[in-house]
């Protein structure tokens, strides 16, 4: 299947430091692809550059095969695009909001007024369409945008984390828009929500520091780090003193505690029988092998550390 | 071509339609009131300016000025909201407009700006004061005053564009665009100015705006010099203000 959306070693550099380094990736269309990372791994920057509104420092980006160096209006016409903040424009209700996308796409009234009509009845605005968007919610704010970035019919939607300040009900709502669009187009997203990026892509990609770390379906990525042999460990009674035996232990990589239940991740299967046997072993009172989840595999693969 | 520009000068419209009640009581006031300040106040101490009456000597300059203060604050605050605040400016720039389109679009913005409040402040002027002109001399100072609402529009255009704190917008109106504007001899003639800076007096840009819109409006004609000034400038501000906005979304 030809890809909808190409960077061919992309490095993004501002003075000495480098956000994005030498980045290749290939989208198929018709999927919806997550780009998942932590503050500052690069996600952003790829986007922009992506969108045509920042320029790489080197290598190229293809569009449904248009450069955006050198073909940018042509990537413009085929995109949507829906930011990290909401930049609706407060002086126009939610109707001219869409009336003015639809111009600047060159489209005419008799082709946009239908489409405006779809999409606010669609993302559940239509009651809504006269007012303006300071009168909203946040979520109704991120469906409007959403609406926006759809009245040109793009062939890729580039959604930047969609779904960030948003309740619960927002969110699922917010999804259940993006499930709608798929095999219709191909969806960029990037997101930390581990949970959306598992609801919602056909295909997950893990980066920091600029670079791929790993890609897959999220139950490829999953089964992946299953052999990372985490196991969840209760003990009796009081467990105080037995992390730093544990942590003294050399087949045991990792520990994590919450009161009594300890996550430990150990080399390998041997490792059982020497943790039974070792001075915590009697004190184990339930051991089970922790399925990972999306987020563990976050985890594991861009570290604790909280960003700045 | 240019429809990315019509576009976004019809957002603005669109916007202003909404609040021009407000935008005309505030925009007549500051200009009437140094109509009646001025031109009333100093009338028993000047009678004429080379024997032009002198309220009907300020009223031309009046006119032009709320005109291109109007142009200047639409664009460089328009730019700067749509920028720093709303970040309108990106959803512009992911759809197939281009930086011509959007800097082209906010002149145009501030040109009609100008225009219209321009244009309410001369009909005010019309009816309250015994200020007449002869309408023959319009398209002159009509002209004039176009190419001055460019000139402002596209200085306005780079303020929005470059300036990213608020309040040093007021600063450059405060120290560059007010200045320039009262040394340009809206409330007296320029030769009261000392011989020695009189040339470089004569060269300011706003000097060839009120001046030349006086000229065009009592006799019908911008003197050639003025002309080529205002020309020159708004064809210098116009390269300027896009590449200004080319280089700053490049950033």
């Amino acid at each position: 299947m030809p890809s909808a959306v190409t960077l061919n070693q992309i490095t993004k550099s501002y003075g000495s430091f480098t956000a994005v380094d030498r980045f290749s990736l290939e989208v198929e269309r018709g999927t919806v692809f997550g780009l998942l990372g932590p503050n500052g791994a690069g996600k952003t920057t790829l986007i922009k550059i992506l969108t045509t509104l920042m320029r790489p420092s080197s290598g190229d980006a293809f569009v449904e095969g248009f450069s955006v160096l050198a073909a940018g209006k042509e990537v413009r016409r085929l995109i949507g695009v829906v930011p990290q903040e909401n930049n609706l424009d407060r002086y126009l209700t939610a109707r001219e909001n869409l009336i003015l996308h639809g111009r600047l796409h060159g489209m005419k009234p008799a082709d946009y007024n239908p489409r405006i009509d779809e999409l606010l009845e669609m993302t559940g605005l239509a009651g809504r369409q006269h007012d303006f968007p300071d009168t909203f919610s946040g979520g109704m704010q991120r469906r409007l945008v959403v609406a926006r970035a759809l009245v040109h019919e793009p062939r890729v939607l580039f959604l930047d984390e969609p779904t960030t300040g948003l309740d619960p009900q927002s969110r699922r709502a917010l999804w259940e828009h993006i499930r709608r669009l798929r095999h219709t187009m191909t969806v960029f997203l990037t997101t930390h929500y581990m949970d959306e990026a598992d609801a919602l892509c056909d295909r997950i990609m893990i980066m920091d520091h600029g670079e791929s770390l790993a890609d897959g379906s999220a139950v490829q990525l999953k089964d992946a780090f299953s052999r990372a042999h985490t196991y969840e460990v209760d003990f009796r009674g009081d467990a105080g003193g037995f992390r730093e035996i544990l942590e003294g232990l050399s087949f045991v990589r990792s520990v994590e505690q919450d009161g009594t239940t300890f996550r430990l991740t150990l080399s390998g299967e041997d490792a059982l029988k020497p943790l039974l046997d070792s001075a915590v072993g009697g004190q184990i009172r339930k051991i089970c092998l922790k399925e990972p989840s999306l987020e563990d595999v976050f985890i594991a693969l861009t570290g604790e550390k909280v960003r700045e | 071509m240019l429809r990315g520009a019509f576009s976004i000068w019809g957002r603005d419209m669109l916007v202003l339609r909404r609040s021009i009640i407000s935008e005309l009581i505030s925009v007549i006031a500051y200009p009437l009131t140094l109509y009646l300040a001025f031109g009333f106040g100093l009338k028993g101490y000047i009678s004429d300016v080379g024997g032009i009456p002198y309220p009907l000597f300020i009223a031309p300059g009046l006119i032009s000025m709320t005109a291109v203060n109007a142009a200047f604050d639409e664009s460089s605050w328009s730019m700067w909201f749509h920028r720093r605040v709303q970040r309108t400016i990106e959803e512009y720039r992911v759809t197939p407009v281009t930086a011509y389109d959007i800097v082209i679009g906010k002149i145009f913005s501030g040109f009609s700006q100008g225009a219209i409040k321009g244009t309410v402040v001369f009909l005010v002027i019309l009816v309250l004061t015994p200020f007449r002109i002869d309408f023959s001399h319009l398209p002159a100072y009509l002209l004039c005053l176009a190419l001055a609402s460019m000139t402002f529009s596209c200085l306005g255009t780079m303020c929005g564009t470059i300036i990213d704190k608020p309040e040093n917008i007021g600063r450059v109106q405060s120290v560059v665009i007010v200045p320039l504007i009262f040394m340009a001899g809206i409330f007296f003639p320029l030769t009261s100015y000392p011989a020695s800076i009189l040339p470089a007096v004569r060269l300011l840009p706003t000097t060839a705006v009120f001046e030349g819109a006086r000229d065009a409006l009592l006799f019908g004609a911008v003197p050639p010099l003025y002309l080529a000034n205002l020309v020159l400038t708004a064809g210098i501000c116009f390269v300027l203000a896009v590449y200004t906005f080319n280089r700053k979304m490049a950033e």
